[in-house]
């Protein structure tokens, strides 16, 4: 597909001039929005792809920003150790709840992981002497690069950039493999698939973890942000919540829609959200909505040619 | 099953919102520093960044603290210390990974010369170091942990409200003057405001000789019924109960605590968040005797208390919380320092606060910044039945407390 | 043992009670779930609505008037809820859980904030009736009567529903269609007015217990959130569709978030998550789940 090797590569470029000729908040803002799609990216994984809607996603996202945050303020800011413990520790995280979730099916597995994610956000918010409970982390050192903290705003968006680039090429590498397609036919007929020899379980639980461990990097990426703060709330349902919502509007299962979902939901509710006078959640609440009437397969089903619903049974969710 | 693919409509979009997201602000972030300087309209004009709750559980004080800092720049022409005031109002939200974002956008989109505000003390600390960094002052107008003017302090970050520790040590002392028969059994929310408040009471109660009956720390933010927690009282055998909630928290406890018969035995205290503002309306007849301990009321007779409490319910209707009186002080001391400082860098405001005096004319009473935060007179309050409404009756001066 | 007892007496009693209010809350989300496969996750608002309906006719004030006229009022308000809730969720059938979780969620923000800009974001106590909004001496320790009073509406609700669902032949249709939903429209039932009925009902009955619990919960925002938690549990433990597991269910959620904070308090945060993830892991389809359901 050369033209959209092409718009990708175009894509990349303007992304990568953005702190040339944009002011430092409005380049925050966008690496913000970076961060988000690459939670939204990894979380298609699972839901799109594999077929498993997990509302409990962002776990593993704090689960990274926790692990780098903490790398990073009590051993070694320098890059990319504090990603790698980020990546490490919320694989580790997905593996060990992923093994418990992926037996569940469909509603009970959306339970299920709700039920997880608050666990696991409950817990960060208790272990205060560690995490700094409710107050969150802070004082998270800059990330250094060759010995240099990282303080100038552009230079922390490249950081941010070229891993969130490197996070979203895995996922669309495993997505467009064999692996992935294997995934896809679980989704669409478990069954039949344990019947051609394939074990769905190990696929499924491989998924999760490789989502866990994506997420993780985006959480490690948010971490390394300067002046970055990493709270409870960043674990929870309302981030889970936010991360499905820019799954759907985008478009589950493209990989890219969830992309331009995530920089949307972060545009309305960072950047517009505050003008709305603190009713943000009405906007979103209609957000909500509308992606399941209106965007019936997001973004990317609008900008499909053609509908891909031909040859897929009922979702297996 | 086909690849994903893009499409020209697709590519267009994305092209699209990265226009949106650039054309709201061109500029370069490589070159120079981190961030802009001063963005005030430059000569007799000051921006400031009110950074206050407009949704989730905490609304109720960001519209107290909103009202008690527009009443003050009404009473004074919009200005302060000589400056045209231009004010930015930042919700905060619910928690810091709301309120982190909200004063970082004030600091670096808005280019505030000062900010005031700040509801939850997460925020507040989450926050010190870009603060620092920025080289802008903060005068906080709630956040009360300890950290903010102790362990983390830094010459911009300032308070004009209170320190968790101060209403708690204050009660605590008082009680160890009044000796309750059987010790006290404490309670509060586990977490930072709570904890703080545990330790502050226990020093000072337990160092003058009292006794602790017993204590429990409930979930916070998930606890609406108490009564697995009060039942732990009665057993205790405690002669008095010394708690901190406040907002929702503070109208079920106080409820619970009348309806499971606790009222009437064993006398309730508690730190004044307890029984002020709204909570006390929703509370009614439950608050009635209810003693405790705060840097402000109503009822405190001084001349600018008077004129406050007249101002501030011709206005909104409603009486003052010392949450309004806080962004009041705020505007006070800002109005003082401004006067003084060289210009409105940051350095210049924070020597400024530093050089004022004891503060004057302020509804609390008199007060003085020690350790950038305030040192300040706890009033021992008691709910009574007012004119037709509730009020915090003051009994008496529990004495200047500082951090 | 006896001692035991006599100390924590007064959680257990209070379990009850609360497990009265989560069995009228939670019946109608299993039912809906069970019969029509439906999640909704705008269960808690309509709590929500009843709640502010209470505070909205007793005025602050103690009245029966009042009360009974928020009962009445939140009643009405539930079953059009239910009845528009089951008119949206029709185009979603066949499309999966994920869409009809994101649609009911999408509606409960939308009606916590119109309550919210219509309320404000104080916190509101709504007082029990006269006559119950004293406390009685139960075993020496004081206790409001409106609780007790609570856990005796629960139990005629839970035989008036009993009564129904396995006496009438209304309720046979709807143990049908729990079990075998594909068999009962084959059997050429107008099954749209049944699950719109039991839609409204079950929505009507969240919005009469948040009238209910007012007296104990109030009226605020977040507690249409903390509520639909607490319904889940219940539904996920009891199994989808049934009321036995519903009641059984509710009983002991409401033992959890009494008794248990009361011996537990250091992990009272985790239990009803923990609960939650216990039941999904060992046994998803609950103590009284039907084999058809969200497979």
């Amino acid at each position: 597909m050369p033209v959209a090797g092409l718009i990708a590569l175009g894509v990349l470029i303007l992304l990568a001039a953005v702190p040339l000729f944009v002011a430092p908040f409005q380049t925050s803002m966008l690496a913000r929005m970076l961060i988000f799609a690459l939670l939204a990216v990894s979380l298609d994984l699972l839901v799109g792809v594999t077929g498993l809607p997990s509302l409990g996603h962002a776990a593993y996202f704090g689960v990274g920003a926790y692990a780098a945050g903490l790398v990073a303020k009590h051993w070694t800011a320098a890059a990319p150790v504090p990603l790698l413990a980020a990546v490490g520790i919320s694989a580790l995280a997905a593996v060990a709840t992923g093994w418990l979730a992926v037996r569940s099916h469909g509603v009970f597995f959306l339970m299920l992981t709700l039920a997880i994610g608050e666990l696991i956000a409950q817990l960060a918010a208790s272990w205060s002497g560690v995490t700094g409970g409710d107050n969150g982390l802070s004082g998270i050192p800059a990330v250094e690069v060759a010995g240099q903290p990282l303080t100038l705003v552009g230079y922390v968006y490249w950081y941010v950039l070229l891993f969130a680039v490197v996070g979203f090429v895995v996922i669309w590498a495993v997505s467009r493999s064999p692996f992935g397609a294997a995934l896809r036919g679980i989704r669409d007929n478990e069954p039949r698939m344990r019947s051609l020899g394939y074990s769905p379980f190990r696929y499924k639980l491989t998924g999760f973890v490789l989502a866990g461990a994506v997420a993780g990097l985006a959480g490690g990426l948010f971490a390394s942000q300067q002046f970055s703060l990493v709270t409870p709330a960043d674990l929870g349902f309302t981030t889970s919540a936010l991360a499905l919502l820019a799954v759907a509007v985008g478009g589950a299962g493209s990989l890219w829609g969830p992309a331009i979902g995530a920089a949307l939901v972060v545009l309305v509710r960072d950047v517009y959200g505050p003008d709305l006078g603190g009713h943000g959640t009405l906007v979103l609440g209609a957000a909500f909505i509308m992606a399941v009437y209106v965007l019936r397969n997001g973004i990317a089903g609008l900008a499909m040619s053609r509908f891909r619903r031909s040859g897929r049974k009922e979702d297996a969710v | 099953m086909a690849q994903p693919v893009l499409s020209r409509r697709a590519a267009l979009g994305m092209v699209g919102l990265a226009g949106l997201a650039t054309a709201a602000g061109c500029g370069n972030s490589v070159g120079g520093g981190p961030s802009g300087g001063s963005g005030s309209s430059g000569g007799g004009a000051v921006k400031v960044g009110l950074v206050i709750p407009q949704d989730g559980v905490y609304t109720p004080l960001g519209v107290d603290l909103r009202n008690g800092w527009q009443l003050y720049l009404d009473q004074h022409e919009g200005k302060l210390g000589g400056y045209e005031v231009e004010t930015v109002i930042a919700d905060e939200g619910e928690g810091p990974d709301t309120g982190v974002p909200a004063i970082q956008g004030l600091i670096t989109r808005d280019n505030v010369d000062l900010l005031v505000g700040i509801v939850n003390s997460a925020s507040a600390l989450g926050s010190v170091e870009a603060i620092a960094a920025a080289k802008k002052v903060l005068v906080i107008a709630n956040a009360g942990a300890i950290a903010v003017t102790g362990q983390a302090r830094n010459p911009y970050v300032w308070r004009a409200s209170f320190t968790n520790a101060q209403a708690a040590f204050a009660m605590g002392e008082h009680l160890a003057g009044q000796q309750p028969e059987g010790g006290v059994y404490l309670m509060a929310p586990d977490y930072a405001a709570g904890q703080e408040t545990f330790v502050a009471f226990k020093e000072a109660y337990v160092g003058g000789g009292g006794t602790i009956a017993g204590e429990a720390l409930t979930p916070f933010g998930t606890t609406q019924d108490f009564q697995p927690f009060l039942s732990g009282i009665p057993g205790s055998g405690a002669g008095a109960t010394f708690v901190f909630y406040s907002g929702g928290e503070a109208v079920d406890y106080v409820t619970q605590y009348a309806e499971f018969g606790l009222k009437d035995t064993v006398p309730l205290y508690g730190s004044g968040f307890l029984t002020e503002g709204s909570v006390l309306e929703a509370q009614g007849e439950a608050a009635l005797g209810i003693q405790t301990a705060l840097h402000y009321s109503t009822e405190i007779d001084n001349a600018a208390n008077a004129d406050f409490v007249a101002a501030y319910s011709d206005a909104h209707g409603v009486l003052p919380t010392c949450f309004a009186v806080q962004t009041w002080d705020s505007a006070l001391v800002l109005d003082l320092a401004l006067a003084e400082a060289a210009d409105l860098s940051g350095d210049a405001i924070s020597d400024a606060l530093a050089g004022l005096g004891e503060i004057s004319g302020s509804p609390r009473g008199p007060w003085v910044f020690d350790g950038q935060t305030p040192k300040q007179i706890e009033y021992l309050r008691e709910v009574q039945q007012g004119d037709g409404v509730l009020i915090n009756a003051v009994v008496d001066e529990l004495g200047e407390y500082a951090q | 043992m006896t001692g035991w007892l006599a100390e924590n007496f007064v959680s257990i009693l209070n379990g009850f009670a609360i497990g009265s209010l989560l069995f009228i809350l939670a019946v109608g989300l299993s039912l809906v779930f069970g019969m029509l496969d439906v999640l909704n996750l705008g269960h808690g608002a309509l709590y929500l609505i009843g709640a502010y309906v209470g505070y909205q006719f007793t005025g602050g004030v103690s009245s029966w008037t009042g009360f009974l006229t928020a009962l009445a009022v939140a009643a009405l308000f539930g079953l059009l809820a239910g009845l528009i809730l089951s008119v949206a969720t029709r185009p979603l059938v066949g499309r999966g859980h994920l869409d009809q979780a994101l649609l009911t969620l999408g509606v409960a923000l939308v009606v916590a904030e119109v309550i919210s800009i219509m309320f404000g974001d104080d916190v509101q106590n709504v007082p029990a009736p006269p006559g119950l909004d004293d406390s009685v001496q139960v075993l020496g320790n004081a206790y409001p009567a409106y609780r007790l009073a609570l856990i005796g509406v629960g139990a005629v609700l839970a035989i008036v529903v009993w009564l129904v669902i396995e006496k009438t032949s209304l309720g046979a249709l709807i143990r049908a269609s729990v079990s075998d939903r594909e068999m009962v429209s084959c059997l050429g039932v107008d099954d749209r007015k049944v699950k719109a009925g039991v839609f409204a009902f079950g929505s009507m009955l969240a919005a009469v217990a948040g009238v209910l619990g007012g007296p104990v919960y109030g009226a605020r925002t977040g507690l249409d959130e903390t509520v639909l938690l607490l319904a889940l549990v219940v539904v996920v433990i009891g199994g989808l569709g049934s009321v036995r597991g519903a009641l059984i269910g509710a009983l002991v959620i409401g033992q959890v978030e009494s008794l248990g904070r009361a011996l537990l308090p250091d992990f009272a945060s985790f239990l009803l998550f923990g609960a939650l993830a216990l039941v999904l892991v060992v046994a998803p389809r609950g103590l009284f789940g039907s084999k058809v359901g969200a497979a």
